[in-house]
C-alpha cells in the first residue's frame, strides 16, 4: 500500500465571482521514501492541492469531491486531536517565504523546541538536544539556536524551517517552493540538502516549484500540472528526456542553457485561463502550438503512454494493448 | 566607435556601521559596510551590462549608487546620453552667471561633455534621474495596490511636472503601456495591479519607467521574481526596447543563464568588487575566475546529467564589514594557494575586452 493515495482530488474556492475550480481531479501515489515533485506555473493549484492534504485550506475553500488516503486512513475522516498529532507527527510542511512563517520576537531554538515537547511529551533538555542534532543536520552551527530569525540569512532561514519540519521526524515532508527567492548558489545548497536528508532519512516528500530545474534533482516522479490539473506524470529523468505534453515541453524550453549557443529560451505566451467557469475543452488550448479544433470541445483524459509515464493531450496516442 | 553612455570609475559605496556602546569604547575606528567597494565599468550606447553575482555582494548598491538613491562614498560616475546637454546648458550658463566658473572652464565642460553625476545639486538630479531610470526585481511589492495602472504610470509625470493637461499626459501613459507590450492599453489602463498577472504587472512596472522616455534603464532583477515559463518574455520586452528605442541597460541578476542569453557584456561581482568583466559569450564560454566557473556550474536547469556537475560554494553571504585579507574570494575558493590568503590579486588581461583579478592567472596586468 502506498504511503499517501490521492484519487480525484477536486478543491475548490468559493469567491464573488463563483466557484474557482483550483484543483480539478487529480491522481498519485507516493510510496515510502519516494518524492514527488509537483511542477506548473503559479497558479495553478499546487499550494491548494498540498493544503488539501493537510486539511489546512482558507475558509473559503473545500474539497469537493476525490479521496485522501494517507497510511490508510481517510483523511477527509481525521479531526480533532487525531489530526493535530498527523500534522507534526506524520506530515510536515515547510511553506513558502520562510520569514513569513517563523515568528520574528521568538528565538529560533524555541520555535522547534514547543513542537517537540508538545507532540513527543519529552522534557525540555531532550529536546534542546533533539534540535541541536537537527541544526546539525541542515548545515546550521548548533550555537545559534538562540538567535532571531532576523539574525539569519534567507538560505539559513529556509534551513530553519527544514530543521522544523524535520523535528517529530514525519513521514512525509511536503516544501513548497523552497528555494523561491534564494538566489541561485543558495538554491543549489538547499536542492543537495533536500536530497540528502531525504536519502538519509528515507522521507517520503513532495516537492512544490513553479521551477522544474528545482525537482529534476530531488524527485524520482513528477507530475505538470496545468490549470487545476494534472498533464503529465513520468519519472523525473524522462519528463526531461522524453516530454510528450506541449506544455511540459513549453516549461523545459523555458531555460536558458548556458551550455549550449547564445539564444533567448522560448517562452509560453498568454496566461491560464480562468478557474471559475472554466472551458469544457483542453484547458492548455488557448496557449498550446499543437492545438486543433477539436482540443475547443474535448478535454483529454491522463492515459499512460507508456510504462509509468502518464500525459492527457488529444495528440498523445495511449500505450498500445 | 560606439560611444559610452555611462563610465563608472572606483564607485565606492560604504555604509558606517553603528556601534554599541561598550564596543564603541574599545575600538574608535569606525568599521563599515563596504558594499561597493572600488567598482568600474562602462556601459556603451544601446548596450545591456549585467552585473552577476550572488545576494549580498552588492549588485542593488551600484544601482541605486549610480542613480545617486544611495550616496557614494568615492569614485566618479560620468554621464554621456543625450539627456545630458539641455542639463549641461543649463548648468554652465548658470555656473557662468553666477561667477563660479570661468568662461575657459565653462568651454571645456561643453566639450568633455559627460555630466559628473556625483557633483550634481538634488534639485539637477531629480532632473537627471528621469532619463536614468530604475527598475524593480518585485512586481508585488513596488506596485501601490491601490492605484490603477494608469495612475501608477502617470505617477511620475506628475512628479516631475511633466504635460500641461491631463491629455496629454494620457497619450504618454497610452504611449508607455503600449511599449511595455500592454495591448492594448485601454484593457489595461484602469485595473488594479491584483487584477493583472505577474507578468504584466512587471510589465507595469516597466512601463511607469518608460513614461519619462529614458535613455538608461537601471534593472534590478526584474524577472527573478517571476515563473521561468514567461521571464524570457520579459527579456524580449527589454531587448525590443533596446533595439527600436535605443536604451542602454545596467541589467542585475543573480542568475548567470539569464545574464547569458540577454546581456552584450557581464561584470561578475564578488563581495564589493568585480573579479571578471568580459563580452558576454568571452566570459561564459572562457571563464577564467574560479567564482565565474562555480555560476555558471549551478545555472537552474531541468536536466538531471547536467546537475551533476555543479560547483556548489560552501557558506553563503560573506560580510562585507569584515572582509578577508587577501583575495575575498579566498575562504570558498576550491583552488586557492598561499598568496591567495595574503595579497589581493591584480586586475590582469584574458583576452580582448576580457580581464579578471586572480592570482592563477597570468596575464598582463590593467
Ligand atoms: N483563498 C482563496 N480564495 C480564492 N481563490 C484562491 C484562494 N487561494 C488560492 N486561490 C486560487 O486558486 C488557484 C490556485 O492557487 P494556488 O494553489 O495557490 O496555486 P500555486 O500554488 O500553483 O501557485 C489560483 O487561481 C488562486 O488564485
Ligand atoms: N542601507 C544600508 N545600510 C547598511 N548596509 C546595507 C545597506 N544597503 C545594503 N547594505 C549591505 O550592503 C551589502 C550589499 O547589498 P546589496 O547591494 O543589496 O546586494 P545585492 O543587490 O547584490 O544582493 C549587503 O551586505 C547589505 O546588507
Ligand atoms: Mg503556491
Ligand atoms: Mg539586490
Amino acid at each position: 500500500m502506498a504511503l499517501l493515495e490521492i484519487q480525484g482530488l477536486r478543491t475548490y474556492f468559493k469567491t464573488q465571482e463563483g466557484t474557482l475550480q483550483a484543483v480539478d481531479g487529480i491522481d498519485f501515489n507516493l510510496d515510502k521514501g519516494q518524492a514527488l515533485g509537483l511542477a506548473g506555473e503559479s497558479g495553478c493549484g499546487k499550494t491548494t492541492a498540498a493544503l488539501s492534504i493537510m486539511k489546512l485550506l482558507p475558509a473559503n475553500g473545500y474539497i469537493a469531491g476525490g479521496k485522501i488516503n494517507f497510511m490508510g486512513q481517510d483523511m477527509a475522516r481525521v479531526t480533532g486531536d487525531k489530526l493535530r498529532a498527523i500534522r507534526w507527527r506524520d506530515i510536515s510542511i515547510i511553506f513558502q517565504g520562510a520569514m513569513n512563517a517563523l515568528n520574528p520576537v521568538k528565538r529560533v531554538g524555541e520555535q522547534i523546541i514547543e513542537p517537540i515537547i508538545l507532540h513527543e511529551k519529552v522534557d525540555e533538555e531532550v529536546a534542546l538536544k533533539r534540535v541541536k542534532e537537527l541544526f546539525e543536520m541542515v548545515g546550521i552551527n548548533p550555537s545559534r539556536i538562540r538567535e532571531y530569525p532576523h539574525e539569519f540569512s534567507g538560505g539559513m532561514r529556509q534551513r530553519v524551517m527544514i530543521a522544523m519540519a524535520l523535528a517529530c521526524k514525519p513521514r512525509l515532508v511536503i516544501a513548497d517552493e523552497p528555494t523561491t527567492a534564494l538566489d541561485v548558489m543558495i538554491q543549489a545548497q538547499i536542492i543537495a540538502l533536500l536530497k540528502s536528508l531525504q536519502k538519509d532519512l528515507d522521507l517520503a516528500m513532495i516537492v512544490i516549484s513553479h521551477d522544474l530545474s528545482v525537482l529534476a534533482e530531488t524527485c524520482d516522479v513528477l507530475a505538470i500540472m496545468y490549470a487545476g490539473k494534472i498533464v503529465e506524470r513520468a519519472p523525473a529523468g524522462e519528463v526531461f528526456y522524453d516530454p510528450h505534453h506541449p506544455y511540459t515541453r513549453g516549461l523545459i524550453a523555458a531555460f536558458p542553457n548556458i551550455h549550449g549557443e547564445k539564444k533567448m529560451p522560448a517562452s509560453i505566451a498568454g496566461n491560464p485561463p480562468n478557474l471559475i467557469n472554466p472551458t469544457k475543452g483542453c484547458r492548455f488550448y488557448d496557449r498550446c502550438f499543437m492545438k486543433q479544433d477539436i482540443c475547443k470541445t474535448k478535454e483529454p483524459p491522463l492515459v499512460e503512454i507508456k510504462p509509468g509515464h502518464w500525459a492527457a493531450c488529444n495528440f498523445v496516442p495511449p500505450m498500445k494493448g | 566607435m560606439v560611444k559610452d553612455i555611462l563610465v563608472v570609475k572606483d564607485l565606492q559605496v560604504w555604509f558606517p556601521v553603528r556601534q554599541g556602546f561598550i564596543e564603541s569604547l574599545v575600538s574608535k575606528e569606525q568599521r563599515y559596510v563596504k558594499a561597493v567597494d572600488g567598482v568600474s565599468f562602462n556601459i556603451k550606447e544601446k548596450e545591456i551590462f549585467c552585473l552577476v553575482g550572488e545576494s549580498g555582494c552588492g549588485k542593488t548598491t551600484t544601482g541605486k549608487g549610480i542613480l545617486r538613491l544611495v550616496e557614494p562614498t568615492g569614485g566618479s560616475v560620468k554621464y554621456y546620453g543625450k539627456g545630458k546637454e539641455i542639463l549641461l546648458k543649463d548648468m554652465i550658463s548658470d555656473a557662468l552667471a553666477k561667477g563660479k566658473i570661468t568662461k575657459a572652464q565653462a568651454e571645456k565642460m561643453t566639450a568633455e561633455g559627460g555630466i559628473d553625476v556625483r557633483a550634481l545639486h538634488k534639485s539637477k538630479m531629480k532632473k537627471l534621474r528621469q532619463k536614468m531610470q530604475i527598475i524593480f526585481q518585485d512586481p508585488y511589492e513596488s506596485l501601490n495596490p491601490k492605484q490603477s495602472v494608469y495612475d501608477i504610470v502617470a505617477e511620475p509625470l506628475v512628479v516631475n511636472g511633466i504635460g500641461a493637461t491631463e491629455a496629454e499626459r494620457e497619450k504618454r501613459v497610452v504611449k508607455a503601456l503600449e511599449d511595455a507590450g500592454l495591448r492594448p492599453p485601454k484593457d489595461f489602463m484602469w485595473r488594479y495591479p491584483h487584477e493583472v498577472s505577474g507578468g504584466q504587472r512587471q510589465r507595469v512596472g516597466i512601463a511607469g519607467s518608460l513614461v519619462l522616455e529614458p535613455e538608461f534603464l537601471v534593472a534590478d532583477e526584474p524577472v527573478s521574481m517571476l515563473d521561468v515559463s514567461i521571464r524570457s518574455e520579459i527579456l524580449k520586452l527589454m531587448l525590443d526596447l533596446r533595439d527600436n528605442k535605443g536604451l542602454a541597460f545596467l541589467f542585475i541578476t543573480h542568475d548567470l543563464g539569464v545574464a547569458y542569453v540577454f546581456s552584450d557584456r557581464i561584470g561578475i561581482m564578488y563581495l564589493g568588487k568585480i573579479v571578471e568583466l568580459g563580452p558576454t559569450e568571452e566570459v561564459v564560454k572562457h571563464p577564467a575566475h574560479p567564482y565565474t566557473k562555480a555560476l555558471i556550474s549551478v545555472v537552474p536547469t531541468p536536466d538531471p546529467e547536467m546537475r551533476r556537475n555543479q560547483i556548489i560554494l560552501k557558506g553563503e553571504r560573506p560580510d562585507p564589514s569584515n572582509m578577508p585579507p587577501g583575495c575575498r574570494f579566498h575562504p570558498r575558493c576550491p583552488f586557492v594557494m598561499d598568496i591567495c590568503r595574503k595579497e589581493a590579486p591584480a586586475t590582469v588581461f584574458v583576452s580582448e575586452g576580457h580581464w579578471v583579478s586572480c592570482h592563477l592567472e597570468k596575464g598582463q596586468a590593467k
